[in-house]
């Protein structure tokens, strides 16, 4: 049996795996990467919206984009992804068996990396295996990277930030939501994430969970509830929808079981998502030479991933001698730097569980936003990005601490600050001057920031909000605005609509509603639209 | 703790015999190393309950298994074992391997066992999915096969229902005399006292039987098994090859239970974690295609790795000790103790009852071993 | 030792539950109730319930239902899920046909 050799083996060409041989491969390391898919990057490519964090961490630039810039970078360093090449085992002396077509190939890599990624958890429910109950992640691969609607009615169990990013997307890709659902009392993920949602008119039902799902062959309904602080059902309050979709987004296990299998020692840490490698501060695990990156090691989210990834890498290397320890020591305090500055923040793994009331500003959190989805009329004034005066000028509805400052960089008039905590929540900069360039708009993640002229002179407001769907409204369209909570509060016209390569797919919609309306009116449907959504 | 009877090992033996020594009245307690159930060869093998291919001394308690215990054991358990009484094939494709064959069946005969050399045609009228490079084997009718995954298990919660005490996690450390006898078992957590001890802990058994004096000649040796897919019901017997390329069975569920060898298992390494060889499943693949083509593309879910302890002469020590009263060895069983497990297990019952073994069980005892020049003699 | 080790401590009478024959390993359409009905029959860890019921070996090799059958054997044993090891992780990771297996190709092209 012939055995090829690798000075480093990688199973797993998704953000931290792909990330890692970048590393490795630039100090000169002979590097594979094997991945079971057809197409490399992990969920990365189905990732098509603007990410968080700041320049070094590529945000506002989106997932797919991302991931075109890894593969590009991996090949211009010399990095070898074979697809289609499934890990059978990793076997002891670190040997790879990998199946490649009908075939079985042995190899040895003096280091190893694993970086398998995660993979959907499920909850139990009467009917959860009928077809049409689906993981929202595998929601997300159908539309986003075959061009298969999941269904048309879709309810989503799950308000963590991948319920409520797959939710928008199926919004995109024109399904009906019919209801976000989750038993915790409060919403998970990002408020932005869940407030660009509900804007929309999808309702949320918190404490609430799955009783039953119908039907015989496939999903034709399905019952919820209302749960108590046990999470026990409370009798009469069951609320059914039509459905032929349920996704469920109950959160993700690390794919850990290579590392298993190998002889890593292993923990069982729910708070890194269920069975984990026990690790050192940079994926080493209790075999030498035997790395782990990404939510192999822990659940969190992409960014994150890319940077446990390089910083394997960069031990990796340093491990077979390819890079000085004191050239190690520089790096690693680098990405030590732009990880710490995303572990930051109210969703940091270190605030996980912790009950937060206030921002790092000291303004209490906005209760409505944690329960309903969205920030209610009357808490918007409280945040800094919230201002009034006249002429255009941006409204940035960012209520929560979260990593993430492009809107900061977008402004070239610096109207908007955030400063050196990236956590911070923004403000608008009393003296400065919109120009109502949009760059703002478009570059926030959280589809958070408006454009607004509360009062044309006319007793009209215009609105300038960000709009990702199809198709696109025309000037003079007449239709509703919608409120924060996705309720109609009065007709609106859109008055302009801009579309920009600079704005990356984000469209800028403006709409023209009585001034009254200013700070409520937050998204518009034509009246077709809304009509349909009525029915 | 104490009992009656403390059996160290929880394995399909050690179970057996707990079993049927609680059906005797006795208060049994189980020790057991491993957190789980059988996690040794008791689980890991191809599932065969033969007695063609067996040396001649652990043949009797072979046959009285199968003649006697196999038949009922799912009803007398109370848990489906899977046992199926279909015959065993043993498959040659070259004259040398009819060779081998013939010598097995002829000592077999001699023992009285119903064992035969067919030619390629009653083969393929047996069992139409071999290949037609078989060009002969040995049959036993009377042999066949249970489900290893099931059978220890089902001694084990039988055992239980019966009131038979289980300690997992207990790794014992000595056995210990009290006024000449075995008596106490320290364990890393504990002692436990009992009028009998039993030894049935596998490989272990030898470290644990130095603590009082006794050496049992044995070493430990890998086994390695894989699992299909369920396949469509294809054949009932359990089959096997002249040069060992694979044996094993296709379980009620469908899926095939199949072990086998690269030649080195008395060599492989141990890291801890009972994982295949990179090169054992392949192997036994191609041995399995070679024999079984239509098995070209079944899928293999899952394949183990475990150890078993081979003695020096290949047969296990199933004996009191006479130096050591109390204590009975149940270990060494080299590979092939599944489906002798349960007439071990009665025969232990016996042995610690003071009663005569129903079989002949006289040619494993554990004082048999010498050095070369006075076996010779 | 821990609340697993003494497989004779008491954890009460198997009770049946509405949702007993729920379905919970897909693969092997393995039952809520005869999970529960095998820990109330001796088997306490993963591996035990996963060799008697096959729950967990079929095509997805529990990456389905592993949590689900934990949550499940830990609650009736009242004990937290974390104690509970998961079923040994073994090769192949992904089901092989006997043919690919056997085929160790000496050549690549990498």
């Amino acid at each position: 049996m012939k055995i090829e050799r690798f000075d480093l083996i990688i199973v797993g060409a998704g953000p931290s795996g792909l990330s890692a041989a970048i590393e490795a491969a630039k100090h000169g390391m002979r590097v594979v990467v094997f991945d079971e898919n057809a197409k490399p990057g992990g969920q990365l490519f189905k990732q098509i919206h603007k990410f968080f964090g700041s320049k070094e961490h590529k945000a506002k630039i989106r997932g797919f984009h991302i991931g075109e810039q890894l593969l590009a970078e991996a090949d211009s360093v010399g990095v070898k992804v074979e697809l289609n090449a499934t890990v059978v085992g990793l076997y002891q002396d670190r040997e790879v068996v990998v199946r490649m077509g009908d075939e079985v190939h042995h190899f040895k890599g003096d280091a190893i990396i694993i970086a398998t990624g995660a993979a959907e958890n499920m909850v139990l429910f009467d009917g959860w295996n009928l077809p049409g109950v689906m993981g929202a992640g595998a929601a997300q691969t159908l539309m986003n990277l075959y061009g298969v609607k999941p269904g048309e009615k879709i309810l989503m169990l799950g308000s963590g930030n991948v319920g409520l990013v797959v939710s928008f997307q199926l919004l995109q890709a024109g399904c009906d939501v019919v209801a976000l659902v989750d038993a915790a009392p409060k919403i998970g993920g990002y408020g932005v994430h869940a407030a660009k949602v509900a804007r929309t008119g999808v309702p949320f039902y918190l404490s609430h969970t799955i009783k039953k799902a119908e039907g015989t062959d496939h999903v034709t309904g399905v019952t919820i509830a209302e749960v108590d602080s046990h999470f026990q059902f409370i009798p009469g309050t069951d609320k059914h929808f039509d459905v032929d979709t349920i996704c469920v987004a109950v959160g993700l296990s690390p794919m850990s079981q290579l590392l298993k299998m190998a002889g890593c020692k292993m923990e069982d840490n729910p708070k890194r998502g269920g069975q984990v490698p026990i690790i050192g501060e940079y994926g080493e695990t209790s075999i030498p030479g035997i790395y782990a990156a990404g939510d192999v090691s822990g659940i969190e989210e992409a960014s994150s991933a890319m940077i446990e990834g390089r910083m394997s890498g960069v031990v990796a290397a340093e491990y077979l001698g390819f890079m000085t320890a004191e050239e190690k020591a520089e790096k690693l305090d680098q990405l030590n730097q732009s990880l710490d500055a995303l572990r930051q923040g109210m969703f940091a793994p270190k605030n996980r569980g912790k009950k937060i009331t206030e921002t790092e500003e000291g303004i209490p959190v906005s209760e409505s936003l944690l329960h309903k989805g969205f920030v209610a009329d009357d808490e918007i004034e409280r945040y800094p990005g919230v201002t009034h005066r006249a002429g255009v000028h941006p409204v940035i509805e960012c209520t929560q601490n979260i990593p993430c400052n492009p809107c900061q960089d977008a402004c070239k008039k610096h109207c908007i600050r955030i400063g050196s905590e990236i956590t911070s929540l923004p403000a608008v900069e009393p003296d400065s001057t919109c120009i109502d360039c949009g760059m703002c708009v478009a570059s926030c993640p959280g589809q958070a920031i408006f454009l607004i002229n509360e009062d044309d002179g006319a007793g009209n407001a215009e609105i300038t909000l960000p709009y990702e769907f199809l198709p696109l409204p025309k000037v003079g369209d007449k239709g509703v605005a919608l409120g924060r909570s996705g309720s109609p509060v009065c007709e609106a016209e859109v008055a302009r609509v801009r579309s920009s390569k600079a704005f990356d797919g984000t469209n800028l919609l403006t709409i023209r509603v009585p001034a009254k309306y200013a700070m409520t009116a937050r998204f518009f449907k034509t009246n077709a639209q809304q009509k349909e959504a009525a029915e | 703790m104490t009992g009656d009877v403390i059996v160290i090992g929880a394995g399909i033996i050690g179970s057996a015999s707990a079993y049927y020594l609680a059906k005797r009245g006795y208060k049994v307690i189980v020790l057991e190393k491993s957190d789980i159930i059988g996690n040794g060869g008791s689980s890991r093998n191809g599932g065969g309950v033969r007695q063609s291919g067996r040396d001649p001394r652990e043949l009797p308690i072979a046959m009285y298994g199968i003649n006697n215990l196999w038949p009922t054991l799912s009803e007398e358990l109370g848990y489906d074992v899977e046992y199926h009484k279909k015959g065993n094939l043993r498959l040659g494709k070259t004259e040398k391997h009819l060779e081998t064959l013939k010598k097995l069946a002829d000592k077999a005969s001699a023992c009285g066992l119903d064992v035969r050399m067919i030619g390629p045609k009653e083969v393929k009228e047996i069992n139409p999915y071999l290949s037609d490079e078989v060009i002969g084997a040995s049959w036993c009718p009377t042999d066949g096969h249970a489900n290893p995954l099931k059978a220890t298990l089902a001694y084990y919660m039988a055992a239980r229902r019966l009131g038979v005490t289980y300690i997992t996690g207990e790794s014992v450390q000595e056995i210990r005399k009290v006024h000449g006898r075995a008596r106490i078992v320290v364990t890393n957590h504990d002692t436990y006292e009992g009028e009998y001890i039993v030894l049935a802990a596998g490989y272990e058994s030898r470290r644990i039987a130095g603590t009082v004096g006794i050496d049992i000649p044995m070493v430990r040796k890998l086994i390695e098994c894989l699992v299909t897919e369920a396949e469509p019901k294809m054949f009932e017997q359990m089959l096997g090859t002249a040069e060992a390329d694979f044996y094993g069975h296709q379980t009620n569920h469908g899926s095939f239970v199949i072990g086998g060898s690269t030649g080195f298992e008395l060599y492989k390494k141990d890291n801890g974690t009972p994982v295949n060889y990179s090169d054992t499943v392949p192997c036994i693949c191609r041995g399995i295609i070679r024999y079984i083509p239509r098995l070209k593309d079944a899928k293999i879910v899952r394949a183990w790795a475990g150890w078993s302890d081979n003695m020096s002469d290949g047969v296990p020590v199933i004996d009191t000790v006479s130096e050591v009263p109390g204590l009975v060895l149940a270990c060494g069983f080299t590979g092939h103790g599944f489906g002798i497990a349960p007439g071990v297990g009665t025969v232990v019952s016996q042995l610690v009852a003071g009663e005569e073994p129903v079989c002949d069980i006289s040619g494993l005892k554990y004082d048999r071993f010498y050095a070369k020049d006075v076996a010779k003699k | 030792m821990n609340e697993l080790s003494n497989r004779s401590r008491d954890i009460g009478e198997f009770v049946p539950q509405p949702d007993d024959d729920m379905i919970v390993c897909r693969c092997e359409e393995v039952t809520k109730g005869e999970i529960r009905r095998a820990v109330h029959d001796g088997l306490w860890t993963i591996a035990e319930i996963r060799r008697y019921l096959r729950c967990g070996m079929g095509l997805c090799q529990g990456q389905t239902c592993a949590k689900l059958v934990k949550g499940i054997v830990a609650r009736e044993l009242h004990v937290s899920p974390a104690l509970l090891e998961p079923a040994t992780s073994r090769s192949p990771m992904r089901p092989v046909e006997m043919h690919v297996f056997a085929d160790e190709t000496e050549d690549t092209d990498l």
